[in-house]
């Protein structure tokens, strides 16, 4: 008996799974300064009047290179790339989260749906692999075109065809968890279907939906610059694409360097950030890989 | 007989997916907001003039009838007329898609030449630097825009050392053998352009996949019975490690043909994504439908040739 009350009294001073993982985290220094840089765009984003002004019009000094006063030098009407890429952090920011936002609604419904209502799986299955096989950008190109470019339309655009690689891994993971025996246990005292899935199907699966939320965002921000660098971006608002896009279409970028660099800059930073957070949570929550001595 | 079974329900998911490509763009061409009757007749237009363009290229019917009309004429091969240029929208595509093709098709060789070393490299010297270096690389690689990527090839290889020609497919005034060379030398960085940006996935999928087969009972019975390591890697191994990967070529298939549309707008590459970035400035509609499902098409051919091929490969898909 004194055995099992001292197993217990140890279970109970166990850190919470949740406060294991956050400590996993804090020690992985990659995966920190990874999230450091995603908080500071954000931050940057939030506060993009504050730093820089809107960048409009036209300036005098056409096409200089990076000095104190244009820190990411001017384009091919003399605007300040610095404020261009602040201010394009904002649009890049609320596309990526609003698009990676519906995406994940919609594929976490249809891959819980799926592996939870099995007559439905096959129809939902199929539906998914379709989606997934099709070549996404041009049928993108072709839905932004046709509903006119703005920020809205790019969030649905983009959500809509990113949804069924969330529903895929999402699916996946829920399979295993539908079968176990406390969804069993859970049926046989009369739950009903809403009530599993909430209490212990989606929280078994949220660990995955972290990971999603993340990387549909960085896909997502991915896309905006595909759009808006044949030109489909909003036109009247600023994104990391769209400079690419003027430096493109001006020919600035094969005489001026820093037209294409800083905004390729931006891109890189916030995907390998969003890319390293996502790879540095899955370790910390595995226990093989966590090496903290505790399973 | 398993076999054929194999290959018809997944010639039937092919079509399927087809139909429900051009289906889709069908739909969302006529009910989304941008009215492709504005787009060709401008306001300016009298009604009479208005009402006779709709009703030549056809927009004045039923949508239900437009729809049988439009299946039955892709059937035949043809995809509308290109609103702005009047003529054939087939021709217009099919004479870009040879140069998709010959993009993506080497791209994807090149990247399986240099995927597939990378990655048994990572794997025989898991936990190593070397190793480290190569998963690194991968998930950068995944991560980059691809514009940046030919940007940055463009940059350093075309303008500042002048290697290679920064655009086009062939220069103007070459045959024979000559014609050759110069193809390949516009090649060389789109292409490596698209390596660069799929490299990543098929290289950490084949470490993942021949980490796990190299664990496999059947690779220590090779070690035991003596044989040299070189041989249980390449021989006993990677030959099961591949067949995950085979998979991963359809999965990657779409994204590729996503990266060759900015690929081939940044080195003016007269692709099948040139013509679409040509097209979008000028809102031509049926160039940019007509597009998306030949390169829809495209990926389904591509799909359905890898399923057979791992048919082919796994016997256990021919049993099953």
């Amino acid at each position: 008996m004194s055995g099992l009350s001292e197993e217990l009294t140890a279970v109970a001073a166990e850190p919470t799974p949740a406060s294991r993982t956050w400590r996993a985290f804090r020690r992985n220094p990659l995966g920190l300064v990874a999230a450091g840089l995603l908080v500071l765009l954000v931050l940057v984003a939030l506060a993009a009047p504050l730093i820089a002004d809107y960048p409009r019009g036209y300036g005098e000094d056409v096409l200089v290179g990076p000095s104190a006063a244009h820190w990411f030098g001017t384009d091919h009407l003399g605007r300040d790339i610095f404020a261009q890429v602040v201010w394009g952090t904002r649009t890049s920011m609320a596309v990526g989260l609003g698009a990676s936002a519906l995406a994940i609604v919609v594929g976490v419904a249809v891959g819980v749906g799926g592996a939870y209502f099995k007559r439905l799986d096959g129809v939902l299955g199929l539906f998914v692999d379709v989606m997934l096989s099709l070549p996404v950008l041009p049928l993108m190109i072709l839905v932004a075109a046709l509903a006119g470019p703005s920020v809205s339309t790019l969030v649905v655009v983009i959500a809509v065809f990113s949804w069924p690689e969330v529903a895929r891994v999402v699916r996946s993971q829920a399979l295993p968890i539908v079968t176990l025996s406390y969804v069993d246990a859970a049926h046989v005292m009369g739950a009903p279907n809403r009530w599993v899935l909430v209490r212990h199907v989606l929280p078994a699966v949220s660990p995955v939906i972290a990971v999603s939320v993340v990387v549909t965002a960085s896909r997502a921000v991915l896309s905006e610059a595909g759009l808006a660098f044949l030109g489909l971006g909003d036109p009247s608002s600023w994104s990391w694409g769209t400079i690419l896009y003027n430096a493109q279409r001006s020919g600035a970028l094969s005489s001026s360097w820093w037209t294409a660099f800083f905004p390729s800059l931006a891109i890189l930073l916030l995907v390998v950030a969003a890319t390293l957070v996502a790879l540095a949570y899955n370790d910390a929550r595995n226990p093989r890989t966590r090496q903290d001595g505790t399973r | 007989m398993a076999l054929l079974r194999f290959a018809s329900l997944r010639l039937l998911r092919g079509l399927l997916t087809l139909w429900f490509a051009v289906s889709v763009t069908f739909f969302l061409v006529r009910l989304l907001p941008g009215d492709p009757a504005l787009a060709i007749a401008s306001p300016t237009m009298g009604e009479d003039q208005r009402e006779q363009i709709l009703a030549d290229f056809g927009l004045d019917r039923p949508l239900a009838v437009q729809y049988v009309a439009y299946l039955g004429e892709l059937l035949q091969g043809n995809l509308g007329v290109s609103f702005r240029q009047s003529i054939p929208v087939a021709d217009v595509l099919l004479e870009r898609l040879p140069w998709t093709l010959i993009l993506t098709g080497s791209a994807l060789v090149v990247t399986l030449l240099i995927g597939l070393p990378l990655g048994v490299l990572a794997a025989t010297h898991r936990g190593g630097a070397l190793d480290r270096f190569i998963q690194v690389g991968g998930v950068v690689g995944q991560s980059l825009f691809v514009p940046t990527v030919g940007i940055a090839l463009l940059y350093t290889f075309g303008l500042w050392l002048g290697w290679f020609p920064i655009g086009g497919a062939i220069d103007d005034d070459v045959y024979g053998l000559e014609a050759y060379a110069s193809m390949l030398r516009h090649l060389v960085l789109p292409c490596l352009s698209l390596v660069v940006l799929q490299i990543g996935a098929y290289v950490l999928t084949l470490r993942t996949n021949l980490i796990d087969a190299l664990g496999e009972e059947y690779c220590t019975v090779a070690r035991a019975k003596g044989a040299p390591e070189r041989r249980v890697v390449w021989k006993h191994a990677l030959r099961n490690a591949l067949l995950p990967t085979t998979t991963l070529v359809g999965l990657q298939l779409g994204f590729l043909v996503g990266g060759a549309v900015l690929t081939e707008t940044i080195f003016a590459y007269p692709g099948v994504g040139r013509a679409i970035y040509e097209s979008v400035g000028q809102l031509d509609f049926p160039v940019l439908q007509g597009a998306f499902v030949l390169l829809a098409a495209a990926v389904v051919v591509a799909n359905l040739l890898t399923d057979l091929a791992y048919g082919l490969l796994d016997p256990r898909v021919r049993a099953a």
